[in-house]
Formats: C-alpha cells, structure tokens, sequence
C-alpha cells in the first residue's frame, strides 16, 4: 500500500449536494456516499437511475457532475446483471456500491447475492466488498411490491453483513464502515424518514463499526429491541411511558448481522422484560432471532414472556387504512410496553 | 491479432509451430486427465459425479490460447483444458472431485467448483451462466482502470435462456466492455436438446440483438476456434466491446458420468466419433509435418504419466480438518 493516496481525479470540487445545517437522513446518506467516493477511487456506484436524474430518491443527485460516468454508472434494467457486476469488479479489487431502486427489486438478484457474493469467500478466501443499498419499508402509501421490509430473507444467509440504521447520524457512519468492510453488505434505507428524520447538528463522517448495538433510551422497567424506523418510534413512546412513570430502555441493533448480542442480553438483565419491534412481516421475522437469542441468553432474567411486536403476516397494503393496520402503530406499540411493563 | 496469423485452407503457414504444439499438448493432457477421472469416477475415488468436457478441448484450449496470462477467465465445467492452459494443476482438479484438502478450495467447495484467482481464473458456483455477470465485472474493472485486459467467459447452449446471460450481454454491449462470450453448442443442455432451448438459428445469431459480433465456428477445429476468438479478443483489447464466439461439438459423454445419455440421438453420436477434436488437431500437424508418429506417442505418454501421477498424489492427500470450518464465511 503506498504511504499517501493518489489524489481522486473529480471533475467538479467540493461536496457533490449542499448539505442543510440539520441533514436529513437521505442527506446522511448521499454524504457519506461523497466522502467514501472523494476519499478511495476505487470506490464506484452503479443502479437504475443514479446518474443524470440522481437516483429514483436523489441520493445520488450532483453525483454525475462531479465524478463522471466512469464512477457513476447508469445501468440497464438488470438487477441480476449488475450485481453480478459488482462482485466480478470487487473480486479483483473494485468497492463497488450497487442501488437498488426499491428494496422490493432485490428479489431479482437474489442469485447473485445468495449464490455468488454471500458464499465466495468462505469457498475461495477471496474477498467480494461490494455495498448494496436499498431503500425499504412502508408508511408511503407505495403497496404490496414497493413497501416491503426484505432484511429476513438476507440475514439467512452466512457471508451477508445487514446494516439498518435509524439515524441520520447512524446513517453516514455505518455506510462508511459498509463501504469499507470487505464484506457484501446490505445496506437497508427506511425510506419513509428520508425527509422526515433530521440530525440534531451537523453530521460527522468517522466510521461507526459494524455490529455494536446502541442504548438510545436508558430505562430500567422493560427493553424495546429493534432497528430502523423503530428507533425514532420507540424513543418517542419510550419518552411519553416516562410521564406515566414507566421506564423503557430502547435498544437500537444498528446491524442485524452481525449482531452485538452483548449489549441486548445487558439491557434485558437490568429490566428483566423485552419487547422486540420491527416493520417487516412477523412470522421469521428478525424478532424471532432476537427472542431466541435472549431466551438463550438470558432466560433466567427474564420475569415476563419476550412479546415481538411486528407486522402482519400479509403483504402490505396500498390505501392508509389498510396499512395503518398491518403495520406497526405507535398506539399499539405504547399499549405493549405498558402491558409488560407492569404485568 | 496475435503473431499467429489465419492460414488459408489446410496450411499452417504464419503460424507459430511454438504455439500450435503447446495447444496440442494441453489438449492432449486434458483427454488424458478426464479419460483418467472416469476412470476413478467407476472405481469410486470421487465424491458425487464427474463432469467431463470430452469433445470440448478444442472450443476451452483454443480459446483460452487467445489470453494473455493477466486476462480473466470465467470456464464452466466443461473447460478443463483452459485451466490446464493456464497453469491449474490436474492433481488439483481431482482433488477437488475428492473433497481434499489441498484442493483449490480446501474441500469447502468442490467437485467441478475450482479456480484460481492467482491464475485469473474465477470459480463459478453451480448454475451457469452465473459467471457471466461476474466475468462483465471483472472487464469492467480492468476498463475502469484503464487496463488493456479482457475476460473470456464460458457457458454453454442450455444457459442462453437464462436472464444472466441477456442482462449481462445487455450490460457489456452498452457499457463496451472488453467481454468474449463463447458459447459452447454441444447439443444438449442435460438431456434437453437444443431445439427446445432456442428457436434461433444460431446461438451466434443472438448477437445482433445487442448489436455485437457473433460468429458460429466449428467446435471440433482447435484453429477456427481460436481464430474467432483470437479476433473477439483483440477487438476487446482495442476497447471495441464483447463478442459472441459459438462454438458447435457434441457432449460425448452424459451431462455427467452418472448419466447414460440415453436420450441422446444416436446418429449424433455417430457423426461426431469421427470428428474427435484431439485426433482432428493431430492429423492437421502431422500432415503439416509438425508432428511425426514418435512425438505424438512422447506427448501422449507424457500425458498418461501426469494424469497417473495426480491421481496418485491427490489419493495420497489429506482430507480437510472440520476445526476451522466457521472461520473465513466473514472476510476479516
């Protein structure tokens, strides 16, 4: 490795989007992005979309302008094709980060992620570090094949990392760290705070490590796991429980695999009550490794039944009556918390 | 193009004899090692089935024969000879039909699954052309880095209905990418036969759907196959785009050695004993004069005795200890 890198050759200076004083989490990610692609070049981002009109959510707005299409690539309609691509490219040394227009497209490469980048290296010794990103999750209204939460079906498989983050703050730093492990990374965006979720101040670009959980909210009556939109959710019910004098202690995973079983199984046998919360489907659901992994851990701590809280097992619905059902609400969840919290 | 330039008609005149005579010996190997597999495949040395390319020697050694040693290569099962070509070792290969330690991948993976990245070579996973999107992004990245390089990849009649093989003939069409697709035509893709996977004429005629070159040549002739793709490399090199080479032979053998081929026509069989590409290439050097009666028997020879001598070696190597098994699913 030579002592100073080459400089990156840019066809445009300073940051490829005007960042707001508060960024939001779509701002996080689109950062960081940047600074990965300013700081190694071979760093590269290739999906539908992504180039001139900036990705189907504008991550990648200004991304073109700056890097060229050498380093930003425009793909055909080819999920399969093009992460192909990027584990051929990472095999000889590339770090390309694919977008997926919509985490529900992800179904069409399945082949090349299970079959081809999640098991090369434990096969061969050679690493594949490729970063796929995917927005996810429901709550806009988008349907049965544009809402879908698909983290389960990836955590399966050995040799995949699942970063979920629910932070803008969270956001840049773990896809930093995504950019950067030699690992195919999923890399799973909650869509619905793109532009709803702000950092409290401006945002740091230091990595923050893969598989370290983080307390959000400190409490000692009962533990709310979970990830993605259930951190903001959780903290919030987590501070209106306080003023009825129940102490919730929220959990953020960050990611899924690996995941920081240390951190959870201490909350739990300081409360001795967990609740798991996510927005995908909950029969397999990643709560379902998480009850596990407590009662594994922790049973004799626990005074109460672990409860998952989690979507219907049904697809999720288009018209907002229909989805406010299936999904998660904040009613439901405080509900819970109450209920095991005292019982 | 290379310094081995097309002859015209039967004449070898322009060609480099170096060159010719090293094809001929890793085809000749390459029967050598496969005729020994089957031989341990029926006397139980090998794990599951054998997948063999008897027929095939001329479409993976002449094609691989185009490459410079820092080209990518993505073979299939059928493509013994590229490996050898490129420097795979034949104990290697029947270590890993064993599930040996020593094997290219330790036993973790095996059978017809070996490559070797230090040879440029990728290991593809079962279902082909699962290669081909990888072999688009290993001449991506070469172009990406201003590389002069190309990846040759392989697949076979069966794969072109599969949607790897026209997203990424899509991707490298667009993107220009210094690809060389061969396809390798042998009839049958297990035991379906070509006309209930394709309705075109040829698999080469699916070029001009993504507006590349594609040319059909005759996969038992080690030169027309290497003249093709020797053309579609260099057009690659030039940074031109990918090509589509079909090559057309026959699978003398079942789609492995568990499978009698039974389905198979056997007027197809008939046909193509008499086109057995290693005697095909022999008779071309012989009545070049390249090749007399004695070094034919010294390269036949030798090639018996290295297929014996891998054979030995790989019975004779260990078997992978389980204690490490959950190390490496994660790259540190």
């Amino acid at each position: 490795m030579p002592t100073e890198a080459p400089p990156v050759p840019v066809l445009k200076s300073g940051p490829a989007q005007e960042l707001s004083a508060n960024p939001t989490y779509l701002e996080a990610v689109g950062a960081a992005l940047d600074h990965e692609m300013e700081r190694d070049p071979d760093v590269f981002i290739l999906g539908e979309d992504v180039g001139q009109f900036g990705g189907a959510f504008k991550v990648t707005k200004g991304f073109l302008d700056k890097y060229g299409p050498r380093r930003v690539v425009d793909t055909p309609i080819a999920e399969t094709g093009f992460t192909g691509l990027a584990a051929g490219a990472s095999l000889v040394g590339l770090r390309p980060v694919v977008e997926f227009q919509f985490a529900d497209f992800i179904s069409c490469a399945f082949d090349p992620i299970i079959n081809v980048l999640a098991r090369h290296h434990w096969r061969t010794g050679d690493p594949m570090p490729v970063t796929m990103r995917a927005p996810f999750g429901g709550r806009l209204r988008a349907g049965p094949t544009h809402s879908q939460s698909v983290e389960s079906y990836f955590a399966h498989v050995p040799g995949l990392k699942i970063v979920m983050p629910g932070t803008p703050e969270d956001a840049a730093g773990l896809l930093i760290s995504s950019i950067r492990d030699d690992n195919p990374t999923l890399y799973l965006e909650n869509k619905y705070l793109y532009r709803r979720l702000r950092a409290t101040g401006p945002l740091s670009m230091e990595p923050i490590p893969l598989g370290v959980a983080k307390v959000v909210h400190e409490g000692r009556d009962v533990t709310l796991i979970t990830y993605s939109a259930g951190v903001h959710q959780g903290v919030e019910i987590a501070q209106e429980l306080a003023k009825e004098g129940i102490s919730v202690e929220v959990v953020d995973v960050r990611t899924l695999v690996p995941l920081d079983v240390e951190t959870i199984v201490n909350s739990v046998r300081k409360t001795s009550r967990a609740v798991v919360l996510h927005e995908a489907a909950k029969r397999l659901g990643y709560g379902a490794e998480i009850a596990a992994t407590i009662q594994e851990e922790a049973f004799w701590h626990l005074d109460h039944p672990i409860v998952r809280i989690a979507a219907k097992n049904t697809p999720t619905a288009t018209s907002p009556p229909l989805e406010d059902a299936i999904i998660p609400q904040p009613a439901e969840i405080a509900e819970t918390l109450r209920k095991v919290a005292r019982e | 193009m290379s310094k081995d330039k097309k002859a015209t008609g039967d004449s070898l005149e322009g060609r480099d004899p170096e060159l010719l005579r090293r094809i001929y010996e890793v085809m000749v190997l390459t029967r050598a090692v496969e005729d020994r597999m089957v031989a341990m495949y029926r006397g139980g040395d090998l794990l599951g089935s054998l997948y063999t390319g008897h027929w095939h020697e001329a479409i993976s050694v002449g094609a691989a024969s185009c490459l410079r040693p820092d080209d990518y290569l993505a073979p299939i099962h059928r493509d013994l000879g590229a490996h050898l070509w490129r420097g795979m070792e034949p104990w290697q290969v029947m270590a890993s039909f064993m599930g040996k330690a020593t094997s290219p991948t330790g036993g973790r993976d095996g059978t017809l699954h070996y490559g070797r990245l230090d040879l440029g070579i990728y290991n593809l996973p079962s279902h082909i052309p699962a290669n081909f999107p990888v072999a688009t992004g290993m001449a991506f990245a070469a172009k990406y880095r201003g590389e002069d390089k190309v990846c040759l990849a392989f697949c076979g009649d069966g794969s072109t209905s599969r949607a790897d093989f026209h997203e990424s003939l899509t991707i490298a069409s667009v993107q220009k990418l210094p690809n060389v697709f061969v396809i390798e035509n042998n009839q049958y893709a297990y035991s379906t036969p070509v006309r209930l996977t394709s309705h075109s004429d040829t698999f080469s005629a699916k070029a001009a759907a993504y507006g590349i070159p594609g040319v059909t040549v005759d996969g038992t002739d080690v030169l027309a196959v290497r003249d093709a793709v020797d053309e579609a490399v260099t057009r690659a090199r030039a940074g031109d785009g990918p090509s589509i080479v079909e090559g057309v032979t026959m699978r003398m053998h079942g789609h492995a050695e568990h499978d009698p081929a039974d389905y198979v026509v056997k007027e197809l069989f008939e046909e193509y004993s008499k086109k057995d590409p290693v005697e095909l290439f022999e008779n071309v050097l012989r009545k070049a004069g390249l090749l007399d009666d004695d070094t034919a028997r010294k390269v036949r020879d030798e090639a018996r005795q290295s297929a014996i001598a891998a054979r030995r070696k790989a019975l004779a190597d260990p078997m992978p200890e389980p204690g490490n098994i959950e190390e490496g699913v994660y790259a540190d």
